[in-house]
């Protein structure tokens, strides 16, 4: 059935066909849709579900890392400081096998104070053990939330579906909501691993020794590389019930392309513009989109990147000393094959600021005047500011 | 049974089943919490030293009958005080500083109307009969309480009263807008009801006096003070001047008079407010002549109030010095007076002004000036009273062996004259008849110390008998050791009154009911300072869980074994009804 919904409603949509048994969540913008409705699912008994309200991020994970050890499924949304908070306990999950699932709004960190789109919160927890996917637009959003659930469970990792502050999460679009039989014959009860259980007491991750604990992290590393293939798999399981299958990136107009951006997130729509207009122009471009950023998609990124003369990644974020963080990360895949393409990296739109079709036009005649990146990141747009005030 | 969930057994996660218990995390504790009571600032300026922060707690729980036993513990009459006394506990009310006093006295008058309304007997524990028989000569509210109390320890009280009625100054010297005689009536036959004795119309002599010191074990003699002080001046005698007490007694004994035209009510106590106003309703004009100023008058500030808005007149800075009777007149003449300095009970001191003397004519005038013993031998400084007398804060016991012991009780030895004092003298005097015959007159003082609510002179009779309220920390809470996180602020209660023109029209109560609800929510107020009131912030905040509770949710322990003393419980109380020491190094 189609809906006309904001980004948020079609997680908590997801949430509800996913028969999550405990939401909790601290209100954050631009989050607070998702569970603000699912709050109100709970109450009108929409979904027979416990919300905990908690009095911060950190409690919220601690409560559902205590919920999903007793064998039940469980959501939370945060975003930006939100999700810093919640840092220690992101590596407790991943550490604690609990494949639970959290949408995170893309928002900038403070200061300067700030609510709108940046991915430098969520790619700042890439080393935590978290699936992280990245969302184009809402029905990619309900799709991903659901499929999250499927994927995590399947290799005991926690998720998060990353999607964009605004620029989703405040817009409605068309939906397609699948039917709850659909969604049960995808996505089946949670069967724990291991849980708590009253009448058989023990207590989980006690104190491990160097003599375990390399094994433990090991376990994760594995499971992270499963996550490859069971996300493609998942992935064609889902496209068999609904018709859609994303794949951890997908090519745009890429197979003769010279030159090609590599983006994520809604930005990707903008490149889909600029590569179409440029295309009717001549030029022979194209466009990667990176869905499934960990367990980065190194084989599939080569796939795409080998045969471009030059690439450009333009990042939604930013490491601080060191470049674009999906820039680092395709680098990093490609720096093993040789006569690989140089990359060229461009950083905008931090905090909110509008990325354009004209920009991405501009960043390509650029880069098309290059032979190679004169430097890591170019920071695209950068105004005068009066620095006296 | 539920199904057991099917588990994926792939993952290797250690887990272990030794319990966390055998971790004794008590012994990294160097502070140790402990639950204990403390007193409120309220209970310990009560005179009769009633444990108003448990009263409150029981009221917002709904449980009436069991806050109003409470009262009756060390307070005979809650229907009487809920009207008439001056209620210093709410001048000591932690929630002053926070937004306005709990409205303690409209709390204590709801629940004696509830216990009438519902016709609830009180069960109260009373101590084994001794045997011992105590004669009380007066009805009024020190002998009341003292019959009251003596009863409760076991002894049998018989009261004589000289007028037809029981009750002595609350019957006949307190007007009925402020005590229905209904109310005092059910007060009184409570107290008969719980095995008092009152014999009415008995008066008692110099010579009966002496015979009942062979045929009872003890008396106590609290008959007041009933006469009122002279002026001295030229005049009092003459024509249309009366004294006010008798005024005031006429209208209680139900002689319907019209006071036509202006009276002038000479004083600035109680007594001359409660003439003034009783004028008003007897269809004259009443203007009070105070040779002070309004804030140094002993009357309660709210009655000096009220008796403003019912159009009485103060005129403040005058002393009478000659009433002439001219005509069916009076011509009072005046001295103005001046303030100089202060007086040793920090009221200002006055002094005759340089202005000469003014005259104003009214159609009577009514002395309150002050009371006094009708009989110069009740006094316990009497030339006849032996000089083996023991003095407390509110009575005075001699025991010279050539007879029964006396007290001498309520007026007679109280520094405030007022019924709250004389209900705490009644008290004070069968605890310390009681310690007397146990362990002698020498004991008394050392024995009545340890009942003392905080820092006294209010006794407590639950203390004495070795109730609950024995384990509590004499230390008066403070409002800094609230922890008014946990409050919100709220208005206190309003409690409705009759109109200024439904007051002039007759002597109905002025103060009307409240409802359950109401009171409840007024005593939700309440800090309840220093007591446990059940709240488990202990128990939630607990890191440790070593907040151990009873069955019945009544009791609360801590778990030594587990608690680390982080303080967390002590800290989070809202109301200092726990405490944190250091542990003893061993």
């Amino acid at each position: 059935m189609k809906k006309v919904l904001e980004g948020s409603h079609a997680v908590a949509e997801a949430v509800r066909l996913a028969k999550v048994q405990v939401i909790s969540a601290y209100p954050i913008t631009p989050q607070t849709h998702i569970v603000e409705i699912l709050s109100d699912y709970v109450t009108t008994g929409k979904m027979d579900a416990k919300f905990l309200r908690v009095e911060s991020e950190h409690s919220c994970l601690a409560a559902l890392i205590g919920a999903q050890s007793t064998g039940v499924r469980s959501f939370t949304a945060t975003s930006s400081q939100g999700l810093a908070l919640m840092h220690e306990l992101l590596h407790w999950a991943s550490g604690a096998r609990l494949p639970i699932v959290m949408a995170e709004v893309n928002r900038a960190l403070a200061p300067g104070w700030n609510i709108w789109s940046d991915q430098t919160d969520s790619l700042a927890q890439r080393d935590t053990g978290w699936m992280q996917l990245y969302c184009e637009d809402a029905q990619e959003v309900l799709d991903t939330t659901i499929l999250a659930y499927r994927l995590a469970e399947r290799v005991n990792l926690p998720a998060m579906v990353v999607l964009d502050a605004f620029f989703l999460s405040h817009t409605y679009e068309p939906v397609d909501i699948p039917s709850p039989e659909d969604v049960d014959r995808f996505l089946p009860p949670y069967v724990p691993a291991f849980i708590l259980d009253t009448a058989h007491p023990c207590s989980l991750s006690p104190l491990v020794t160097p003599n375990a604990y390399l094994e433990m992290r090991y376990d994760i590393a594995t499971a992270m590389e499963d996550a490859l293939e069971a996300f493609v798999a998942v992935d064609g399981e889902f496209a068999d019930i609904f018709g859609r299958r994303y794949g951890a990136v997908e090519e745009i107009a890429g197979s003769d392309a010279d030159t090609i951006f590599v983006t994520s997130g809604t930005v990707t729509s903008t490149a889909r513009m600029a590569v179409e207009e440029l295309r009717a122009r001549g030029e022979k471009v194209g466009a990667l989109k990176i869905k499934l950023f960990r367990p980065f998609p190194v084989e599939a990124v080569r796939r795409a990147l080998a045969k471009a003369k030059k690439v450009i990644v333009v990042d939604r974020n930013f490491s601080f000393g060191a470049s674009g963080i999906f820039a680092q990360e395709v680098r990093a895949a490609l720096c093993n094959l040789p006569g690989h393409p140089p990359v060229f990296g461009y950083i905008a739109g931090l905090g909110g600021r509008d990325i354009t079709t004209k920009m991405l036009l501009d960043i390509y005649f650029e880069v098309k005047r290059s032979d190679m990146p004169v430097q890591d990141s170019i920071w695209v747009g950068l105004q005068e500011v009066n620095r006296a005030t | 049974m539920e199904a057991p969930i099917p588990l994926k057994n792939i993952l290797y996660m250690p887990r272990t089943s030794t319990t966390t218990e055998m971790n004794k995390t008590g012994s990294w504790r160097f502070l140790r919490p402990r639950y204990e009571e403390k007193t409120s600032p309220c209970s310990a300026a009560c005179p009769a030293g009633e444990d108003i922060a448990r009263i409150e707690m029981l009221i917002t729980q709904g449980a009436f009958k069991e806050a109003w036993e409470t009262i009756l513990l060390e307070n005979p009459l809650p229907g009487v005080c809920g009207r008439v006394c001056y209620h210093p506990c709410e001048g000591k009310c932690n929630r002053r500083e926070f937004d306005a006093a709990v409205a303690v006295h409209t709390m204590e008058r709801f629940l004696a109307d509830a216990a009438a309304r519902n016709e609830t007997k009180p069960a109260l524990p009373r101590q084994p009969a001794t045997g011992r028989k105590i004669a009380v000569i007066g009805s009024g509210p020190s002998g009341l309480s003292a019959a009251w109390f003596l009863n409760l320890l076991g002894y049998e009280a018989e009261v004589f009263e000289a007028m037809p009625a029981p009750g002595g100054m609350l019957r006949w010297g307190i007007p009925a807008y402020r005590l229905p005689e209904a109310v005092l009536n059910r007060e009184i036959n409570r107290i008969v009801d719980q095995g008092v004795s009152i014999k009415t119309g008995e008066t008692v002599s110099a010579g009966r006096f002496e015979e009942m010191r062979k045929s009872y074990d003890a008396i106590f003699l609290g008959c007041g003070y009933w006469r009122d002080r002279h002026l001295n001046i030229p005049g009092e005698d003459g024509p249309g001047v009366e004294d006010g007490l008798s005024f005031l007694r006429e209208i209680r004994s139900g002689v319907k008079r019209k006071v036509p035209g202006l009276a002038a009510v000479i004083g600035g106590g109680n007594t001359a407010i409660d003439v003034a106003r009783s004028v008003i309703r007897q269809g004259g004009q009443a203007v009070i002549i105070y040779r002070r100023r309004r804030d140094d008058m002993p009357a309660f500030a709210e009655e000096v109030q009220s008796a403003l808005e019912e159009g009485v007149e103060l005129r403040e800075l005058l002393a009478p010095v000659e009433i002439t009777a001219v005509g069916p007149d009076c011509l009072l003449t005046l001295q103005p007076m001046q303030i100089a300095g202060r007086d040793r009970d920090g009221r200002g001191k006055i002094a005759p002004a340089a202005a000469p003397p003014i005259q104003i004519t009214v159609q009577r005038v009514f002395t309150a000036t002050g009371a006094e013993a009708a009989a110069s031998w009740y006094n316990p400084t009497a030339g006849g009273a032996p000089e083996t007398g023991v003095i407390f804060s509110h009575c005075r016991l001699h025991a010279d062996g050539r007879g029964a012991p006396v007290v001498y009780g309520g007026d007679l030895t109280t520094a405030d004259k007022n019924v709250t004092q004389a209900i705490a003298s009644g008290k004070q005097a069968a605890l310390a008849l009681d310690i007397f015959f146990r362990h002698g007159a020498d004991a008394i003082e050392e024995r009545l110390a340890p009942c003392r609510v905080g820092n006294g002179p209010s006794l407590s009779l639950e203390i004495y008998i070795g109730g609950r309220r024995k384990e509590r920390n004499a230390h008066i809470v403070t409002y800094g050791e609230i922890n008014t996180d946990y409050f919100q602020y709220e208005a206190r209660i309003v409690q409705p009154r009759l109109l200024i023109e439904e007051r002039h029209a007759s002597f109905d109560e002025i103060e009307l009911k409240i409802s359950a609800h109401t009171a409840m929510r007024e005593a939700g107020r309440c800090f309840n300072c220093g007591i446990c009131n059940a709240c488990d912030n202990c128990y939630l905040f607990c890191p440790d869980v070593s907040i151990l509770r009873a069955r019945d949710m009544t009791d609360r322990r801590i778990n030594y074994d587990y608690c680390k003393g982080c303080g967390l419980c002590v800290v989070e109380c809202p109301r200092n009804a726990m405490t944190l020491d250091e542990e003893e190094t061993s």
